[in-house]
């Protein structure tokens, strides 16, 4: 108790140098907060993308920026329904930025009656059957204070709503449905798509089929799991990359930063330490109370690295122009990350100065004063 | 506790070269008060921290009981045990309070909390501060920080007590206060007491003086009586 009062005593005591400490780390952190939310959110996201309507594999095309920019030629569709371990594949064509009333809310385009958009309940009209309709989710609908029969412009054509209609994913419900080719017509890409979602044959082998894909469709990413999805854009490999550049760089710079103050303050100190070993504490034991000052200063940092972080995230996504499509996801691995992050700090950055503190000559500091 | 037995035979101390201290040989019995006398730079203070364990002699030893203390592994355990520093500036810590830093060798000798607290409590009272226990050190006069000092030096109940100019930076009240309570400890609990002073006045108070020039003693009777006492260089420390 008295070594942990003496720790959070000696810290109060220099309080600038305490909090510009906790603020370099705190930086680090939030840094990597940041980006380990948008990683997380965008990995979301995609795998939204990937299993839409229950499909089995989601096919994108390889090294496209990010999911919402691969392109694929709907000639792709026909074959893949040819293939006898595939049960039914279907275009989707995703439009952001495009519903002028609300440009984060996502528009699909997909043909009615296919597996996708026959999971759709509807809560008021019904399916759109004309090329200018369009069908909104109930989440989007209060936000838009849109009803069957309003219009509402997506691009530059204006849609008739038909239906509002509830389907239990929130990128879903949150956005809205039209016909395939009017979303086609809209990006400018007739004959194209987005993505392929692919329901495989009853009694194949999900392997079997990726592996199919990989030989006889050379050119497309599969990916069937969510945590894969995040590959299929270089978006989500450059943030991966980021992500780990950060966290070694906060490490290093954090633990640079916190030994430095640590160091400081070990000499600045060294007849505290000395009249600490001189009425009986061990080495360790003052190793321990520098260490435990640095970790106290990192864990800090940390928290308010993951205020900073939770706000970054925001700010990231804004300026990255993904905030159609990628919400923050500010999950609690992500913070357990952070706060681990900033206890290495606190250990790497207190290793040093705690050695010397513990190996100094008590006779030689006791007699500089 | 009985007053530990301190024995210097032959102890020489060199820094850079030159000695400090130079063939230093003398005995000190359980219970002794013992004056260390001395010009500034005689060598007092390196003496007594030779004899803490704070640092190592170069030739010679010294003996703390059954303890060589230039050749302890432990020598934390054996001053936390075994010694009680008193020295000329107090080094309390600024950031905590007067029961606080009596409290600082107890913890490191993992005494309880509790009784730990009740210590504190009755040193401060025994050095006449029972009312300013929750005080900081700026809180208190110089004469009243060199006794939370003393209270701290005697937290862990040592045998030996190593005092360097405990009354230096002190009044003469305030002297007069430190060196009764001093005294009061070697007569009433037998504690082993050696302060180092270069105010030769104050060694009327002692048991006996041993006087330090250059690093030299210069009085023949400071010499142990029986050297040959024992073979005790074995460290129990854990």
């Amino acid at each position: 108790m008295t070594a942990l009062l003496q720790t959070l005593t000696s810290l109060r005591h220099r309080p600038g140098r305490a909090f510009l400490t906790a603020l370099g780390t705190a930086l680090g952190i939030g840094t990597i907060v940041a980006l380990l939310a948008v990683s997380a959110g965008a990995t979301q996201t995609a795998g939204t993308f990937v299993h839409l309507g229950r499909s089995d594999l989601g096919l994108f095309q390889k090294d496209a920026a990010d999911p919402t920019t691969s392109v694929l030629s709907t000639t792709l569709i026909t074959r893949l329904r040819r293939q006898r371990w595939v049960s039914d594949a279907m275009g989707l064509q995703l439009l952001v930025e495009q519903v002028h009333q609300d440009p984060g809310a996502i528009v699909f385009g997909a043909d009615a009656g296919s597996f996708e958009t026959n999971r759709m309940v509807f809560s008021a009209g019904h399916m759109y059957t004309g090329p200018d309709q369009i069908v909104v989710g109930d989440a989007l609908a209060p936000q838009l204070h849109t009803r069957v029969g309003d219009l509402l412009t997506v691009g530059h054509r204006r849609m008739r709503v038909v239906g509002i209609f509830h389907i239990g994913v929130s990128e879903q419900d949150s956005g809205a449905f039209i016909p395939l080719a009017t979303a086609q017509a809209i990006s400018g890409h007739v004959d194209e798509v987005t993505s392929i979602v692919v329901k495989i044959a009853p009694g194949t082998r999900l392997s079997t089929a990726e592996q199919r894909i990989a030989t006889e469709f050379p050119g497309l990413l599969v990916i069937s799991d969510p945590d894969e999805a995040l590959r299929a854009g270089a978006n989500g490999q450059l943030i991966a990359k980021m992500t780990l550049v950060i966290v070694v760089l906060a490490l290093l710079i954090g633990g640079i930063g916190v030994m430095n103050t640590m160091l400081m303050s070990v000499i600045e100190r060294r007849t505290e330490f000395a009249l600490l070993s001189a009425v009986g504490w061990s080495g360790p034991q003052v190793a321990g109370l520098v260490l435990s000052e640095g970790l106290v200063v990192s864990v800090l940092g940390a928290a308010l690295g993951v205020l900073i972080g939770w706000v970054g995230a925001g700010v990231l996504i804004h300026v990255l122009g993904a905030q159609a499509f990628v919400s923050p996801d500010v999950t609690a691995w992500v913070l357990g990350r952070a706060l681990l992050i900033g206890i290495l700090i606190g250990v790497l950055g207190g290793i040093y100065p705690a050695w010397r503190a513990a190996h100094l000559s008590p006779a030689r500091a006791l007699a500089q004063g | 506790m009985p007053g530990a037995r301190v024995v210097a035979e032959g102890v020489s101390r060199a820094y850079d070269g030159a000695d400090v201290l130079h063939e230093v040989s003398f005995a000190v019995a359980p219970g002794e008060l013992v004056a260390l006398t001395g010009p500034s730079g005689s060598g007092k203070t390196t003496l007594l921290q030779l004899i803490g364990s704070l640092d190592r002699p170069t030739r010679g030893r010294i003996l703390v009981d059954e303890f060589d203390v230039g050749e302890l592994r432990h020598p934390a355990a054996f001053r936390r045990a075994t010694v009680g520093f008193v020295f000329q500036l107090h080094y309390l810590l600024p950031a905590l309070s007067a029961a606080q830093n009596v409290e600082l060798g107890m913890a490191a000798a993992h005494v309880p909390r509790r009784e730990r607290r009740e210590r504190s409590r009755a040193l401060l009272v025994a050095v006449g501060l029972g009312d300013r226990a929750g005080d900081l050190p700026s809180e208190l006069s110089g004469g009243e920080r060199q006794r939370v000092a003393i209270a701290r030096a005697l937290a862990n109940r040592p045998p030996l007590i190593l005092a360097d100019e405990p009354t230096g930076a002190l009044d003469s009240e305030a002297s007069r206060q430190v060196w009764k309570l001093l005294s009061d400890l070697s007569a009433g609990n037998g504690t082993t007491v050696i302060i180092a002073s270069h105010d030769l006045t104050l060694s009327e108070h002692a048991d006996r003086s041993l006087h330090l020039v250059d690093g030299r003693l210069t009085d023949p009777l400071a010499a142990p009586e029986d050297p040959a006492r024992g073979t005790p260089v074995q460290d129990p420390t854990p």
